[in-house]
């Protein structure tokens, strides 16, 4: 296939004007996010595990966002991608977020950690499965272990989105190449960590629990999340004039067709779960979907069933929405939306297992996490070129046609 | 043999998908050569070793349905042995065909018109043996619409809780679909060797089989539509069918089989045996019909990299396995992993490990994705350890079981052997049929990834 | 563009009589392209001069020749939305009426209408339901299978599925003149334009 190698790039398309108010985003974002964190540890003073549990989705939203903005722009280099580089800077801006998660995670390690990982940082005495997992289950590990999550993603994030940007200046095609063959060990310990990390923070809430899928569960949900996120930033971006005629409609096309997939293997990920404890019903996993299905909480799982893909799969289904500003809007929107309900009804039983609660604390929590994380985002997004123009399959994404 | 003429992954530019710059009616040539021309003796010499083996399938079959089930190796407490085993593997090795038609169609992977044929025509054939043994394995042949959604002598009927009902749903629609599939995307190219055809008998039943065709672009509009869909149809449907197929282990409460992570596991294994079949049968293909310019070494490295996702996805879900079995705090469980990988059948397991973990890794070289021999000889290593991962998760689950008084070992019997090798024979027979018999390759698919196919400046 | 095949209902008023030296009925004329982009330029010009019963035929499908042929959108998706969601109401339907009204029997303890386990084969008849609409819908708008046409009388055309790109325009068609329509022909580019007589 031949491509042409020289751009056009319209001038003004693919940098944030002065006096854009893409601009202003960074301080608005970071001034509400720490006021709203600020908020919640005011109101949560008396009740560190509402606190705690709400902050932890909210962490886990944005980190899970984080993660699959790394797991995207990994995805890009290792398939040899062309079609996806004029939106890989925005998911690259995603990624970089990581380290902040650093930070982030502090409050939970540190004064939540007792709050939420109780039940097995303080067994029973008698709880002899508690006993044998103790190995895995201690904080000197679970400490250890985050380390690790963090230096990995920080490592990966750090390196790949400097690499990029340098070749905004380069323009080197080996910085591609070296990418490229970076990019499938570092998938390895994405996954790795990943899984690890489902592990440690949303499974070992209910620490007798045990599902071989949840890595995998967790994963497809965060892919859902950026994908949902790249639509919703990219539109706003050419609904404020940028990036015309570099992101196009068949982008959208394709981003949108990315989510229905992404959709669909999620709800084939979240029944085989289901199914198969459902079907075989031994108690010891059961337990987990029967705190699921009492006292509220049903309502909630009904919900998580149709919102996070009965209706977003016949919405999705037809050509037309995945090419419209509308559509796409109010899809990933609402995905977005149910990736925390999705979160929520991960680790929210846990705490109010004997009645469904929601809680101020979730919103302000949610509201604190989620500016910060963007905070980052558009300090970086409107310090840089919006699209990798170094990049040598730039002129071929942005004549992708889908057919 | 692992020489590469030039840069298979470059990054100024995508790489020519068929060497050598050929024009449309080279492709033509090229691949109706062996649909029309005497073949080499060599394909002679195949299809007699492939019927022999087809023979001895009959024999065993026959002999199965005289004496029964008793002529297996399958007893308690290894009730499920050799023909689930054999059933799991064949309709693994089907899903290949799907990933590459379907699932490869819908990345917009055009490397893929080089080989989507004959590995769709594998997925047929590998369907069609496994069908065999679930149908052999029943005890009573002569009863199979039992398993069909009707009421029997008795007015009783299925009982669809079952996961074994699934099964026969999923795996007779899933052959049923990757028919159609293969058949509408022969159409046009059925219509060139009726157009190419010298004689009238050739004409004729080429063809009825090409319906007319004429290449008509108000055609080509729906066709182009109607494969799109079938694409989209084919593609949660490769992966339901290993779930579905790994749901009769994984509804179950047995140690070892009862796991969630089952059906990605399944249909990421299933994929992998399926490319390194692709990559045996392409290997030798591609040199007896002179076929090395459209099916080359990009080919084989874009298979090789699939080989080692879907091999390190399985390792995943070994390591995973094994964890959670500890993890657990169930015995019996951590039992099952522990008695895998030192009991008896330490050598299957070990062997499954090598062949279908490490043996891959080999891929990260890409002199190694490109070079022929290593690709033979791994793909079949591969296959051999996929088997096996179907012989351990059935035999070591079962052969322990909750009463260790009736802990057994299984040994299969000369006529389970004779059932797999005589399987290969149906299998290899159908294969070398079909690369006499019809186009091996695209033609219309691939001439539409050449670089002449492409307009470049289009009236308004 | 609904039906793709043209049928038309009466006689051209300007179409021709038969030449003496062929035989049958005139069919139209068939003219042939160099490449897919000559082609598509040919293309866009006889969709401008206001033909309807034409085509183009080619060895494989080319990209934008449906615009420059002035087609609208396939609707053979529209077979397939309505036979995969029958098929798989037709697959959940048919296992709770087995499994609660036919033969109700409890199943280690599971309720007779246990619809988590029906899902996988109601997504099996929802699969194949689509796939027989894709089938079908393909067949039923492309007029196939089809026993004969009148361009297979050309010998030329044969070479239409291994390297060569035609235009047909039908004798039917209303603005159809066998010396106007062959001019247009090799003004938009074709180098053998041919009669030709079913």
């Amino acid at each position: 296939m031949e491509h042409p190698h020289e751009v056009t790039l319209p001038a003004g398309a693919i940098e944030v004007p002065p006096s854009s108010r893409w601009r202003r985003l960074p301080a608005i974002a970071g001034a509400v996010g720490v006021g709203a964190l600020a908020l919640s540890f005011a109101l949560g003073r008396s009740d560190g595990p509402q606190l705690y549990h709400s902050y932890l989705v909210a962490y886990l939203f944005g980190l899970s966002l984080a993660l699959g903005g790394l797991f995207f722009v990994l995805l890009q280099y290792a398939t040899r991608a062309g079609w996806s580089v004029v939106v890989r800077r925005l998911a690259e801006h995603v990624m970089a977020t990581l380290p902040l998660f650093a930070l982030l995670w502090l409050p939970i390690g540190l004064w939540g950690f007792d709050d939420v990982f109780h039940h097995w940082a303080h067994p029973p005495p008698d709880d002899p499965v508690l006993a044998w997992k103790e190995p895995y289950l201690n904080p000197g590990a679970f400490y250890v272990r985050a380390a690790v999550y963090f230096a990995v993603w920080t490592l990966l994030a750090v390196w790949f989105w400097r690499r990029s940007r340098r070749q905004d200046e380069e323009r080197e095609p080996a910085i591609t190449r070296r990418l490229q063959s970076l990019s499938a060990p570092a998938l390895i310990l994405f996954g790795l960590t990943l899984t690890y990390a489902a592990i440690d923070w949303i499974m070992s809430l209910d620490p007798h629990w045990f599902s071989t899928i949840f890595g995998v569960y967790v994963f497809a949900g965060s892919v859902v999340a950026i994908l949902a996120f790249l639509i919703l930033v990219a539109l706003s971006l050419r609904g404020s004039g940028l990036l015309d005629g570099v992101l196009t409609w068949e982008h959208f096309h394709d981003l949108g067709k990315l989510l229905f997939a992404f959709v669909v293997f999620w709800a084939y990920i979240a029944f085989s779960q289901f199914m198969l404890i459902w079907y075989a019903n031994i108690p010891e996993e059961t337990e987990w979907f029967i705190h699921r299905w009492h006292h509220g909480w049903q309502y909630a799982s009904i919900f998580l069933a149709a919102g996070h893909f009965g209706l977003p799969f016949l919405f999705l289904l037809p050509q037309e929405v995945k090419r419209s500003r509308a559509g796409l809007t109010f899809a990933a929107s609402w995905l977005l939306f149910m990736h925390y309900v999705d979160l929520y009804w991960l680790v929210m039983p846990s705490l109010h297992h004997e009645h469904f609660h929601v809680d101020l604390l979730d919103l302000t929590c949610l509201i604190g996490v989620v500016s910060l994380v963007f905070a980052v985002f558009a300090y970086l997004l409107v310090r840089g070129k919006l699209v990798p123009v170094g990049d040598p399959r730039l002129a071929e994404s942005m004549a992708l046609e889908v057919l | 043999m692992a020489h590469v003429a030039y840069d298979i992954d470059p990054v100024e530019h995508r790489p020519a998908l068929i060497e050598g710059d050929p024009d449309f009616h080279g492709i033509t040539e090229a691949v109706a050569r062996p649909v029309e021309w005497r073949p080499p003796w060599g394909w002679y010499a195949v299809l007699a070793a492939s019927l022999s083996l087809l023979g001895l399938f009959g024999v065993s079959i026959a002999w199965l349905f005289w004496e029964g089930v008793g002529i297996w190796g399958n007893n308690v407490p290894v009730a499920w042995g050799w023909p689930i085993i054999n059933f799991v593997f064949w309709v693994g090795i089907a899903h290949a065909g799907t990933l590459i038609s379907a699932v490869l169609f819908l990345f917009r992977q055009r490397w893929r018109t080089s080989i989507n044929r004959a590995a769709e025509a594998m997925t047929i054939f590998a369907v069609m043996c496994a069908l065999i043994f679930p149908g052999i394995h029943i005890g009573r042949p002569w009863l199979p619409y039992w398993m069909l959604p009707l009421p029997n002598q008795m007015d009783m009927w299925p009982q669809f809780r079952s996961p074994l009902m699934w099964d026969v749903f999923a795996v007779s629609i899933y052959g049923t679909v990757s028919l159609i599939f293969w058949y509408v995307g022969l159409i046009p190219d059925l219509a060139t060797i009726r157009d190419r055809a010298r004689t009238r008998l050739r004409r004729i039943v080429y063809g009825i089989f090409a319906l007319g065709w004429r290449g008509s672009f108000r055609q080509w509009l729906h066709y182009e539509k109607a494969y799109l869909l079938l694409a989209g149809l084919a593609t949660p449907l490769v992966l339901s069918v290993h779930s579905v197929v790994s749901f009769d282990f994984a509804t179950s409460q047995l140690p070892g089989w009862h796991t969630t992570i089952f059906p990605p596991y399944f249909d990421a294994g299933a994929i992998f045996s399926g490319l390194a079949m692709v990559v045996t049968l392409m290997v030798i293909c591609r040199v007896v019909f002179k076929l090395e310019h459209v099916i080359n070494p990009l080919h084989f490295d874009r298979m090789a990299k699939l080989m080692l996702l879907t091999g390190s996805l399985v390792g995943y879900a070994y390591s995973m396995e094994f964890f959670i079995a500890w993890y657990s705090g169930n015995l019996y469980e951590l039992f099952v992993f522990i008695n895998r990988a030192t009991g008896p059948y330490a050598w299957a397991y070990w062997t499954m490990v090598s062949c279908n973990v490490i043996v891959p890794q080999f891929y990260w070289f890409k002199r190694l994705r490109t070079h022929m021999g290593f690709l033979f000889v791994s793909s079949i290593l591969i296959n051999v350890g996929m088997w096996f991962e179907r012989f351990v998760i059935v035999v070591t689950s079962l052969h322990a079981d909750f009463m260790p008084s009736s802990w057994d070992y299984f040994k299969p019997t000369f006529w389970d052997l004779a059932t797999l090798a005589g399987s290969f024979g149906l299998f290899f027979t159908m294969f070398t049929l079909f690369v006499r018999f019809l186009p091996m390759v695209a033609m219309a698919e691939v001439k539409s990834v050449l670089p002449q196919a492409h307009v470049h400046n289009r009236p308004k | 563009m609904n039906r793709d095949e043209t049928t038309p209902s009466s006689a051209p008023p300007n179409a021709r009589p038969a030449p003496p030296e062929a035989g049958g009925k005139l069919f139209g004329l068939l003219a042939e392209l160099a490449d897919p982009e000559s082609l598509m330029r040919a293309c866009a010009r006889v969709r401008d001069a206001g033909y309807t019963a034409w085509d183009a035929h080619t060895p494989f499908p080319i990209h934008g020749l449906d615009r420059a042929m002035g087609l609208g959108k396939s609707w053979v998706s529209a077979f397939v939305l309505v036979l995969g969601l029958s098929g798989a109401a037709f697959g959940m339907l048919m296992q709770w009426w087995i499994s609660t009204r036919a033969y109700p029997l409890v199943i280690s303890g599971k309720p007779l209408f246990s619809w988590p386990a029906f899902v996988p084969v109601m997504f099996e008849c929802g699969v194949l339901g689509g796939a027989l609409g894709a089938l079908g819908g393909f067949l039923y708008k492309s007029r196939l299978p089809r026993h004969h046409h009148g361009l297979f009388a050309s010998e030329r055309f044969e070479r239409v599925t291994d390297d060569a790109f035609f235009i047909s325009i039908e004798a039917s068609d209303p603005r159809f003149d066998a010396e106007e329509t062959a001019r247009l022909l090799r003004e938009a580019g074709a180098h053998h334009v041919e009669l030709v007589h079913a």
